[in-house]
């Protein structure tokens, strides 16, 4: 009966969102725009290092382009990454735009490019790292029941850039780059109460709405 | 009612039994996707012998702390390769058995072995990161129409993939795909690179030159 009573208060409690702090920058260097079907891909930058651009992040890019009232048509990355394998693999993938001609001489990369209607990709590159953390909760259980309590916290910092590629001109059309931190909490009041701050999808809104309008802005 | 408050200590001895042993043996068969490469063709005709280790690779690993690993290409390795050889050369003939050393081969103008030399993977636990970790590698043979060596050389793939709480399997099973892929796309690229590789291919000038 308790329990039924403390619903409604948790279910308020989760709704309490952590806030997140988030900044975008832009840098055109050329203009940008998207005629009728034609596609952008977004691609995580890989490397063999200890940290990396989530799988997560450049989905929830891809989610948040593709839907709302101008949606804008993507190429899944895994498909785009096999039609034309073996270049855009962690090791093979061009670095800037400038390998962009070496690349299209290969043999039917350019045709491939141009059947699937890729205009731009965008490359994004950063990942969310926790900044601190402290506290102290605590959970237990037994055969009588069991609970949390106490208070944690970790603070979050996400950092990523995109960096679009115009693939009809061959050269970088500009750069976005969206940073956001944020605290969450997690409180223990017999049940644990996550207040999440979710710094890593404030950066991919922001993000993903600044990429939206610098692709779709009219050409001058 | 009764009956279940009495068996409960024995249902979570099970439970927490089951768990244990779950956690302790890691069975991956690695699956994913298998491209065409999208490269120039060597105008060659070459044949292709996969032993039956190749084949049907299986990597079994005992790790104090983590417990028993076996990792199973499955057909994942073979489908990728033959792809891989058949975007290659111009053919590609996958061949049932091995010429016998020394013999001259027949109406081929070269033969290529590739082997898994060895294989390597770290959990995130071992590393340290929040990823596991995959290294394959792969050593390739090739003899010319004589049968004799021209050369062989090895290519590493690498493959990482993020690790979630109950995602091991898959990780393991994607980072696999992703050295596959890595080390096919290296051979994809850097074959005709090899210095040794272009000798040959000068050696088959006269005899393909008839060929379109």
């Amino acid at each position: 009966m308790t329990a039924v009573r403390a619903l409604p208060v948790l279910g308020l409690l989760t709704l309490i969102a952590g806030c997140a702090n988030t900044r975008v920058e832009e840098s055109r260097t050329a203009n940008t725009g998207l005629g009728v079907d034609e596609a952008i891909v977004i691609l995580g930058r890989a490397s063999y290092n200890d940290r990396e651009t989530e799988a997560s992040f450049t989905e929830c890019i891809s989610r948040a382009l593709s839907v709302g009232d101008n949606p804008i048509r993507l190429i899944p990355e895994d498909q785009f990454k096999d039609q034309l394998y073996p270049w855009f693999e962690p090791r093979t993938a061009p670095n800037s735009a400038d390998d962009l001609a070496r690349l299209f001489a290969q043999p039917g990369v350019q045709e491939r490019i141009e059947e699937a209607r890729v205009r731009y990709l965008a490359w994004i590159e950063g990942d969310t790292v926790t900044t601190d953390k402290g506290g102290s909760l605590s959970c237990t259980i037994s055969t009588f029941g069991g609970g949390c309590f106490g208070m944690s916290y970790w603070e979050e910092d996400a950092s990523y850039e995109a960096s679009v590629w115009d693939l009809q001109n061959l050269t970088t059309a500009g750069e976005i780059s969206a940073d956001a931190n944020g605290t969450s909490y997690l409180a223990g009041l017999v049940l644990p109460i996550p207040i999440m701050a979710r710094p890593g999808n404030a950066a991919c809104k922001a993000l993903a709405a600044q990429l939206r309008n610098f692709l779709t802005e009219e050409e001058g | 009612m009764t009956g279940f408050v009495c068996n409960r200590p024995v249902l979570l001895t099970l439970l927490a039994t089951l768990l244990l042993v779950t956690a302790c043996s890691t069975h991956v068969v690695v699956q994913g996707s298998v491209p065409t490469p999208l490269v120039a063709k060597i105008p060659a005709r070459v044949g292709i012998y996969y032993s039956d280790e190749f084949r049907n690779f299986v990597h079994q690993e005992k790790i104090d702390q983590e417990g028993s690993f076996q990792v199973d290409f499955g057909d994942q390795n073979l489908s990728f390769f033959q792809n891989l050889m058949d975007a290659l050369f111009s053919p590609a003939i996958a061949l049932d058995k091995l010429p016998a050393e020394g013999e001259p081969l027949e109406n081929l103008d070269g033969l290529l072995v590739p082997e898994i030399t060895r294989f390597g993977f770290l959990t995130p636990d071992i590393s340290g990161l929040g990823f596991y970790s995959v290294s394959i590698h792969y050593r390739l043979t090739l003899y010319d129409r004589q049968n004799h060596k021209v050369t062989d050389w090895t290519v590493v793939g690498y493959g990482k993939s993020e690790s979630s709480a109950f995602g091991s399997n898959k990780a393991l099973s994607d980072a696999t795909m992703l050295a596959i892929r890595d080390g096919g796309a290296r051979i994809a690229i850097e074959m005709s690179e090899q210095p040794a590789v272009r000798k040959w291919l000068e050696t088959l000038q006269p005899a393909s030159g008839a060929r379109p």
